[in-house]
């Protein structure tokens, strides 16, 4: 194995802003070098949210190597709490100021008595860990502020939704959508909410995990609020969508209407049939999945188990709590799974491998380009596309989005292209 | 390289117009200095992929090499190829510079480049890795050339990462007495900022030049690759957009002067504001018959840069016709259209707008009063009677413009629509700056003609961003992005002290309603 290594992950800093973004009314104060502040920002600025761009820096000098940033952060906290009257701020610590040693959190407990807003400190130095340890210890830090409910609601609440994720707002709407349908309500999203909400977290009679993002927050949830949880697949396709109805109503102790679900299969059937000759076409076409485990190993089946493609490389960017399961319980649909590969590396597999088309990020937009694949952008970070309608890829409703959005990956492209 | 450039006319038709909106779309991401800066690693990056044949390796965790792929100069290029030493913890306290002699080695094997450039990063500059001597120890072991950036050579030149990687490769690879070079008498090279079109920008410089007996002997950055970047001191001088670390330690160690088309040095000495204004007939002339003194061409020079100009104004004369008795609202400050090319067009000057809001974190008001009075002055000796507004609101702005008659308001696409809605026509500088600004005389001939085609456009009346709020000072952003960027310079200037202050502050004493962008 190569010591060198090109990532198709970020680092613990990363993880952790996703998650705290997520919480509506929140702002992440990156303390660290321009450079961290500068990347996260744009991480944010490139996406479908662009208005709503919550992540500022500390104003850390080069000068502050010697003799620390503490005070600079205090300052930034009262300032940003001034001009955005946050419900939260998040302070994370990078890799400067923690090698410097500074004690954010000693600052924030001094903050705590200055400013009515909550405060939560972490170390996310880029050597301390990748981005999903990021995700899973910012959403575990926040069950601190949940406030412990007697009476569950009889509601479930929905974890590992990241919002920065492509469509991820309209993957939101058909999830609630189908539950609806079927009379399950979300109590929490997490994190896609505003902080009260997360605070009242447990009133939930369930946690539902999404493709194991963010299983540490539900096992913690689950011990200090009795809450269970379940882990679920990501709802791509009409199998996995169905499955996932099954599993929060098996977990709330209920059956789905099946009435309905025969409805939506019949919607997903019309749409097909407008289309089908290029489904029939696309048949068997060789792709690679790339994207990170909470989506993209559902994604693969999907594809491969629904549209008849051939999954040739499955790469996962990123990992979760989950993978290591997944990998063994084994699974024909994939070809070759890269866990967490090295950029150089994959590429040559894909090369290798010869495939028409990458479901990928943008990151992958130059080595679908050598291939002269299409690039189907549907895992993070996705910063060269920009979705503003409600159309989601999840659930039912999604399977015709996807399915529309494969074909004209293809149909589109003129044959000089991709001749030669 | 481009030493065969192209002529200029070429780029509307053939390089795409696809490529300058490509641009445009991200230019109006309000980020360098308005509410981030980009740190040394992309900086250095910059440089990295500029060079065809080199690749970076960043000496750092994870997300220095995911997260800078994305690159803040070009949003719509990402840095595709960041290999890194991929450092952690256990490094961090045991130092990690084996890793860096290994990962060279790898580097070298993987990608066969013909340099590799060693990007630092906080936790390896940090812990005191010794760079240079990890790359000694392997320097034999790989067959192409290695250099190391940290950002510490340069001082406060900025983008430092962009400087300091251009200075390392000087330092440690272009002129540290190694190589014999052959000179290339009475040449140049153009060096330029890599974004693109360099090649394209400097295509007409190259052909004044070699009218005047100046031989080019590089392009940077324009397909550049290492043999080139070893021949750069074979020339007479380095021309730079701006002071160049790299240009004056190159004067130093090889004798290659060097010229900087923005003359600073020569403004701070004797304060003509003609100085700044390298664009449009006279500040050409200027630049290029400066060029020529330094090159001992001045008689060949003048006859020259007299037949450019007047071949230039003759074509102008017959354009500007239509633009005789036009008003146009400028926007002073120090990267507007320059008032030398509207004077070329000649059209009226009637307003002259300045923006200072970020300026005034970032500089002292002597300074603000000297950018003014540079730009009045300036005005002035272009025989313009601007009305000036400084820091007006948008409402301000609208009244003046009609107020005056003023026909057309020089505005970047993040504000044109503002005035649109009023019924007022505007003319995107950014767009011109990014596509056509250039040291030239073809420059102001093609402002005449986009003006003109400006002045036909059909109004746009009802543009969908108006439904917008925006900042009513900072009206380029909305309401949110203008408090990002309020706040970031607050922070940046020191306008809010440090928390050895901050405890024993009043919340009231920050500034927070302070409305300047």
């Amino acid at each position: 194995m190569s010591l060198i290594y090109d990532p198709l992950h970020d680092c613990k800093l990363v993880g952790a802003l996703r998650a705290i973004h997520g919480i509506r009314d929140s702002i992440t104060i990156v303390h660290g070098r321009t450079g961290c502040h500068c990347g996260a920002l744009l991480l944010k600025t490139l996406g479908s949210d662009q208005n709503n761009v919550r992540v500022v820096g500390s104003g850390f000098r080069s000068s502050d190597e010697v003799y620390g940033a503490e005070g600079r952060l205090a300052s930034a906290i009262q300032l940003y709490y001034e001009y955005f009257k946050p419900q939260l701020i998040a302070a994370l610590n990078c890799s400067a100021p923690v090698i410097m040693g500074d004690d954010i959190h000693g600052v924030a407990s001094l903050m705590k008595e200055k400013i009515p807003a909550d405060l939560i400190t972490m170390d996310t130095g880029g050597y301390e860990g990748p981005a999903w340890i990021g995700y899973e210890e910012t959403l575990a830090k926040v069950t601190d502020y949940m406030i412990p409910h007697e009476r569950p609601s009889g509601k479930i609440n929905l974890i590992g939704i990241k919002t920065d994720d492509i469509n991820a707002h309209g993957d939101v709407i058909e999830i609630k959508r189908m539950l609806k349908d079927q009379g399950i309500e979300i109590n929490t999203i997490l994190n896609d909410a505003n902080f009260d909400e997360i605070k009242n977290a447990p009133k939930a009679s369930l946690n539902v995990v999404l493709g194991g993002d963010g299983l540490a927050c539900a096992r913690i949830m689950r011990e200090r609020f009795d809450i269970p949880y379940i882990t679920v697949s990501f709802p791509f396709g009409i199998k996995k969508s169905i499955e996932f109805l099954e599993s929060v109503a098996n977990g709330l102790d209920r059956e789905i209407d099946t009435e309905l679900v025969d409805r939506e299969v019949e919607l997903v059937k019309d749409g097909i049939e407008r289309v089908y000759m290029f489904l029939q076409g696309i048949y068997a076409m060789p792709v690679a999945v790339i994207g990170e485990a909470g989506r993209a190993f559902d994604l693969a089946e999907f594809l491969s188990d629904e549209l008849g493609l051939n999954v040739k490389i499955l790469a996962i960017s990123s990992k979760n709590h989950l993978t290591s399961d997944i990998i063994e319980d084994g699974n024909d649909h994939f070809g070759r799974v890269m866990i967490e590969p090295d950029r150089f590396e994959m590429n040559d597999a894909l090369k290798k491998a010869g495939v028409s088309a990458i479901f990928g990020s943008t990151f992958e937009k130059k080595v679908a380009s050598d291939l002269k694949a299409s690039l189907i952008r549907i895992s993070y970070p996705v910063l060269d596309e920009v979705s503003i309608t409600d159309m989601p890829y999840a659930g039912f409703k999604g399977t015709l989005h996807l399915c529309e959005t494969i074909i004209n990956s293809i149909i589109t492209r003129t044959l000089e292209e991709v001749e030669g | 390289m481009a030493t065969e450039v192209r002529e200029k006319n070429e780029i509307s038709e053939n390089e795409s117009s696809f490529l300058g909106t490509f641009v445009s779309t991200y230019s109006t991401i309000p980020l360098h200095g308005i509410t981030a800066i980009p740190g040394k690693i992309a900086g250095s990056l910059l440089v990295a992929s500029a060079i065809e044949d080199a690749v970076p390796l960043i000496h750092g965790p994870v997300g220095c090499a995911f997260q800078r792929k994305i690159n803040p100069f070009r949003p719509y290029s990402p840095f595709y190829t960041t290999p890194c030493t991929n450092l952690n913890d256990v490094d961090v306290v045991y130092g990690a510079e084996e890793k860096l002699s290994q990962g060279i080695v790898e580097t070298y094997r993987r990608y066969r480049p013909n340099l590799i450039l060693v990007i630092t990063t906080c936790p390896s500059d940090l812990i005191g890795d010794d760079f240079d001597a990890a790359i000694r120890n392997v320097e034999e072991e790989v067959n192409c050339k290695v250099v190391y950036s940290t950002g510490d050579f340069v001082g406060r030149s900025r983008p430092i990462g962009y400087q300091d990687a251009l200075y390392a490769i000087t330092d440690q690879m272009l002129c540290n007495g190694n190589k014999e070079v052959e000179k290339n008498e009475g040449s140049v090279n153009i060096v330029t900022f890599p974004i693109h079109g360099a090649g394209v920008k400097v295509a007409e410089m190259t052909s004044v030049l070699g009218d005047m007996g100046i031989k080019v002997n590089k392009v940077c950055f324009d397909h550049t690759r290492v043999e080139d970047l070893y021949e750069l001191n074979r020339a007479d001088l380095n021309i730079t957009d701006y002071p160049m670390s790299w240009a004056k330690l190159m004067k130093e160690r090889s004798g290659v002067e060097h010229y900087e088309i923005l003359g600073w040095d020569q403004y701070d000495k004797n304060k003509d504001p003609e100085l700044l204004s390298p664009y449009g007939i006279a500040g050409s002339s200027r630049v290029f018959m400066d060029i020529a003194k330094l090159m001992g061409k001045e008689g060949m020079a003048e006859e020259v840069i007299r037949n450019r100009r007047r071949e230039a104004e003759e074509r102008l004369s017959v354009l500007k016709k239509d633009l005789e008795g036009i008003k146009v609202a400028a926007t002073g400050g120090m990267h507007g259209l320059g008032l030398s090319l509207l004077k070329d067009v000649g059209v009226e000057v009637s307003i002259l707008i300045y923006r200072m809001q970020v300026l005034e974190h970032r500089l002292t008001e002597e300074a603000i009063e000297e950018i003014v009075d540079l730009n009045m002055n300036l005005a002035n000796k272009y025989e313009f009677d601007p009305e000036p507004l400084v820091n007006p609101t948008i409402e301000e702005e609208i009244e003046a413009v009609k107020r005056s008659g003023t026909d057309l308001v020089i505005a970047p696409s993040t504000t044109s629509h503002l005035y649109n809605r009023e019924g007022i026509r505007t003319f995107d500088p950014t767009g011109f700056m990014l596509n056509h600004q250039r040291v030239g005389f073809e420059c102001p001939v093609e402002l005449c003609m986009l003006l003109k085609e400006t002045l036909g456009t059909a109004q746009k009346r009802t543009p969908l961003l108006s439904m917008l709020e925006y900042d009513p000072h900072a009206y380029n952003m909305t309401p949110h992005w203008a408090k990002l960027s309020l706040a970031f310079n607050q922070l940046r200037s020191g306008a809010i002290d440090d928390g050895r202050v901050c405890e024993d502050r009043k919340p009231s004493e920050v500034i927070i309603d302070e409305p300047n962008i």
